[in-house]
């Protein structure tokens, strides 16, 4: 009796067995999110990112690029695309000086090849003086459609926010740094300020000063590609954008940062401020001086 | 008798029957669970090698300092990835010719940023090998340091640019125009690396650390038979600069204002050479001294190649995809005579 019970018991236990773990790898595998569209208004981009398990969790890293027509446009939105397109997680939003979009960015985004939204506004002509901030409008639009989008959306949706402006150049380790951003990340930014490299000076993991060759005794004296914004702090502020009245040539940053946020609360990033992992470079003005005012080509070729 | 015989069979394979019955009903589950086993440690894996493979191309770096990636799929969905995850380029394919992209560089403050734009870019880009060739008596540990980390497959030399000792400081010959050195010993190291019997197919293009190229210039001089050739742009003081190609499809000109009648009037960026062709010229390097301002690459073609013989690209040169952009030098004015910033922070 006792063996038969024993045998049926032998028997019985592989089945079980099976049940439990195929019911264990049931509930733990994620379900399959939807793919995540590029976003809308108009010019959506490239593939959409499909989201899977482990990078659920990634915050989204959103870079606002403003951008204006010049003969070196598209070689700028070209390398800065290629740089881009190497982050995960990444929406690009791209805003155009302009009072339409034009053909040429239009048909770059559609090329791009990563998540991109693109978004247009001009800038009136009495801020087109030399000394004036520039691009102004067109953070602020960047800012105005990021909360926009999330007005509906169920929080917390984890996200970083930075300014990226086309010129510059990004090295792929400064993504990573940004990605914890809590509340505002800072860190060096080579080649400005008339140094080789300017950075916040860091002590016990805080910022307690600014190295800076220009007006150190800004509030912030960082530049536009040193920092970073979670996209908590940028939606629980809604009227913090970029000013235009009363604003000073080289304050941009110092006025936004200090309605967001304090020195106290900064997250020093990139080994606290000693490596630098953005730089500050700008493009030559390209010559031109052969092209003919005359007899223009028969065909006509984008640059 | 017969009737006995048939039942003593039937009764003799009904045990043995029965027996299978049983090993199978024993064997089976275990089999299962063990395939189920199986599974359960494989499928985590799998998803994350999906991952890697169509999600912009990422992968483990080899030397992770801290987080793996855990067996157990229910780990894998609460890690959040912390970790420098270095993006590789994209696998290597065994039908793609090879793309020898030769960078001269040289240090100057911007030297970083530019070669680490330009690695962002060739990391997209398959089967790629980079010649990065620095104008300096060693190798210096910024470039080296640089090339390692971006993963792409390179091959780093150094040669020196003699200087012009009549002047002081810092200033290189001025007869010598810059990169030639380099350049030619990049293709000396590809004359002796390669046999010129060894069929390996491979391009050879002459990428500047400064200039922007689009992902799509690279798939087009993969197909160079010979050397192919496509318009640049912001060279020669135009928005760009092109062959002229006839309705045949045949590179018979060239549209520049700056001396139209060079035999190749072309910029260093917009042509590319098969391998083979360079193995089997052997001596065609690009000359040296005695050069004019804009024959350098006259210099090289010339030995390798006639007009006749050249591939026009990039839609029979009607597209722009490499652009001769070139980058300010910065205001460092505020490091003064002495140099203020820390010399150890490396930019």
């Amino acid at each position: 009796m006792k063996s038969l019970l024993f045998g049926r018991f032998l028997l019985l236990l592989p089945w079980v067995l099976v049940v439990i773990i195929v019911l264990d790898i049931d509930s733990s595998r994620p379900p399959l999110p939807p793919r995540a569209g590029a976003g809308a208004d108009g010019g959506v981009g490239g593939s959409g990112v499909g989201v899977r398990g482990p990078e659920a969790a990634l915050p989204t890293i959103y870079a606002i690029t403003p951008t204006y027509s010049r003969p070196v446009q598209k070689a700028e939105l070209t390398r800065l695309a290629n740089t881009l397109r190497q982050v995960s997680r990444l929406h690009w939003i791209l805003v155009e000086d302009a009072a339409a979009r034009s053909e040429l960015v239009s048909r770059f985004v559609a090329a791009a090849g990563l998540p991109c939204t693109h978004l247009h506004v001009p800038t009136p002509r009495r801020y087109k003086r030399p000394g004036l901030p520039r691009a102004t409008e067109q953070r602020n639009a960047g800012l105005a459609w990021l909360r926009q989008r999330h007005q509906h959306l169920p929080p917390p949706q984890p996200g970083v926010l930075f300014f990226a402006d086309d010129d510059n150049t990004y090295s792929l380790e400064l993504f990573h740094e940004m990605r914890t951003t809590r509340k505002v990340s800072v860190w060096p930014v080579g080649l400005v300020g008339g140094r080789r490299y300017e950075r916040p000076v860091v002590e016990n993991g805080k910022v307690v000063g600014w190295y800076t060759g220009w007006r150190a005794d800004r509030p912030f004296a960082i530049d536009m590609a040193g920092f970073a914004v979670s996209l908590q702090v940028i939606l629980s502020h809604p009227k913090a954008v970029f000013k235009r009245r009363g604003s000073q040539p080289g304050m941009q940053e110092s006025d936004f940062l200090k309605q967001i946020t304090t020195v106290e609360e900064l997250e020093p990033k990139a080994n606290n401020c000693t490596k630098v992992l953005v730089w500050h470079t700008r493009t030559e003005k390209v010559n031109l001086a052969n092209e003919p005012k005359y007899h223009l080509d028969t065909v006509n070729i984008e640059v | 008798m017969g009737n006995e015989e048939l039942w003593v069979q039937s009764v003799l394979e009904m045990p043995k029957r029965r027996d299978i019955l049983a090993i199978v009903l024993i064997v089976l589950p275990w089999t299962l669970l063990i395939t189920v086993w199986h599974q359960s440690t494989i499928a985590p894996l799998l998803a994350v090698h999906k991952d890697d493979g169509g999600d912009s191309r990422r992968d483990l770096a080899a030397g992770l300092d801290s987080k793996e990636y855990c067996l157990s799929d229910r780990d894998i969905v609460e890690v959040v990835r912390t970790e420098y995850v270095y993006t590789r380029p994209p696998p290597w394919s065994d039908t793609l010719p090879t793309i020898h992209v030769i960078t001269p560089t040289y240090s100057r403050p911007v030297q970083k940023a530019e070669l680490t734009r330009l690695a962002n870019t060739l990391l997209h880009v398959p089967n790629l090998h980079w010649i990065l060739v620095e104008d300096s008596q060693r190798r210096t540990p910024l470039i080296t340091r640089l090339l390692r980390d971006t993963g792409l497959n390179y091959t780093h030399l150094n040669v020196e640019t003699p200087r012009n000792y009549k002047l002081r400081g810092d200033m290189r010959d001025p007869r010598i125009p810059r990169g030639t050195m380099q350049r030619n010993l990049a293709l000396r190291w590809l004359r002796e690396t390669f046999n010129r019997n060894n069929s390996q197919p491979g391009i050879v293009y002459f990428a500047d650390d400064d200039n922007t190229y689009s992902l799509e210039l690279f798939e087009e001089m993969r197909s160079t038979r010979k050397v192919s050739v496509w318009p640049v742009a912001f060279v020669g003081g135009l928005r760009y600069e092109s062959p002229k190609v006839n309705a045949a499809g045949k590179v018979y000109g060239w549209k520049t204002v700056f001396d139209p009648h060079r035999p190749f009037a072309i910029d260093m960026a917009g042509f590319a050479v098969n391998l083979r062709l360079i193995l089997q010229r052997s001596q065609a390097y690009f000359k040296l001294r005695g050069v004019k301002g804009g024959y350098q690459e006259s210099s090289l073609l010339r030995e390798l190649v006639t007009l006749n013989d050249l591939e026009p690209k990039a839609a029979n040169c009607t597209k722009i995809l490499v652009w001769h952009t070139r980058t300010e030098k910065p205001v460092l004015v505020n490091e003064g005579k002495k140099g203020f910033t820390d010399p150890n922070v490396e930019i």
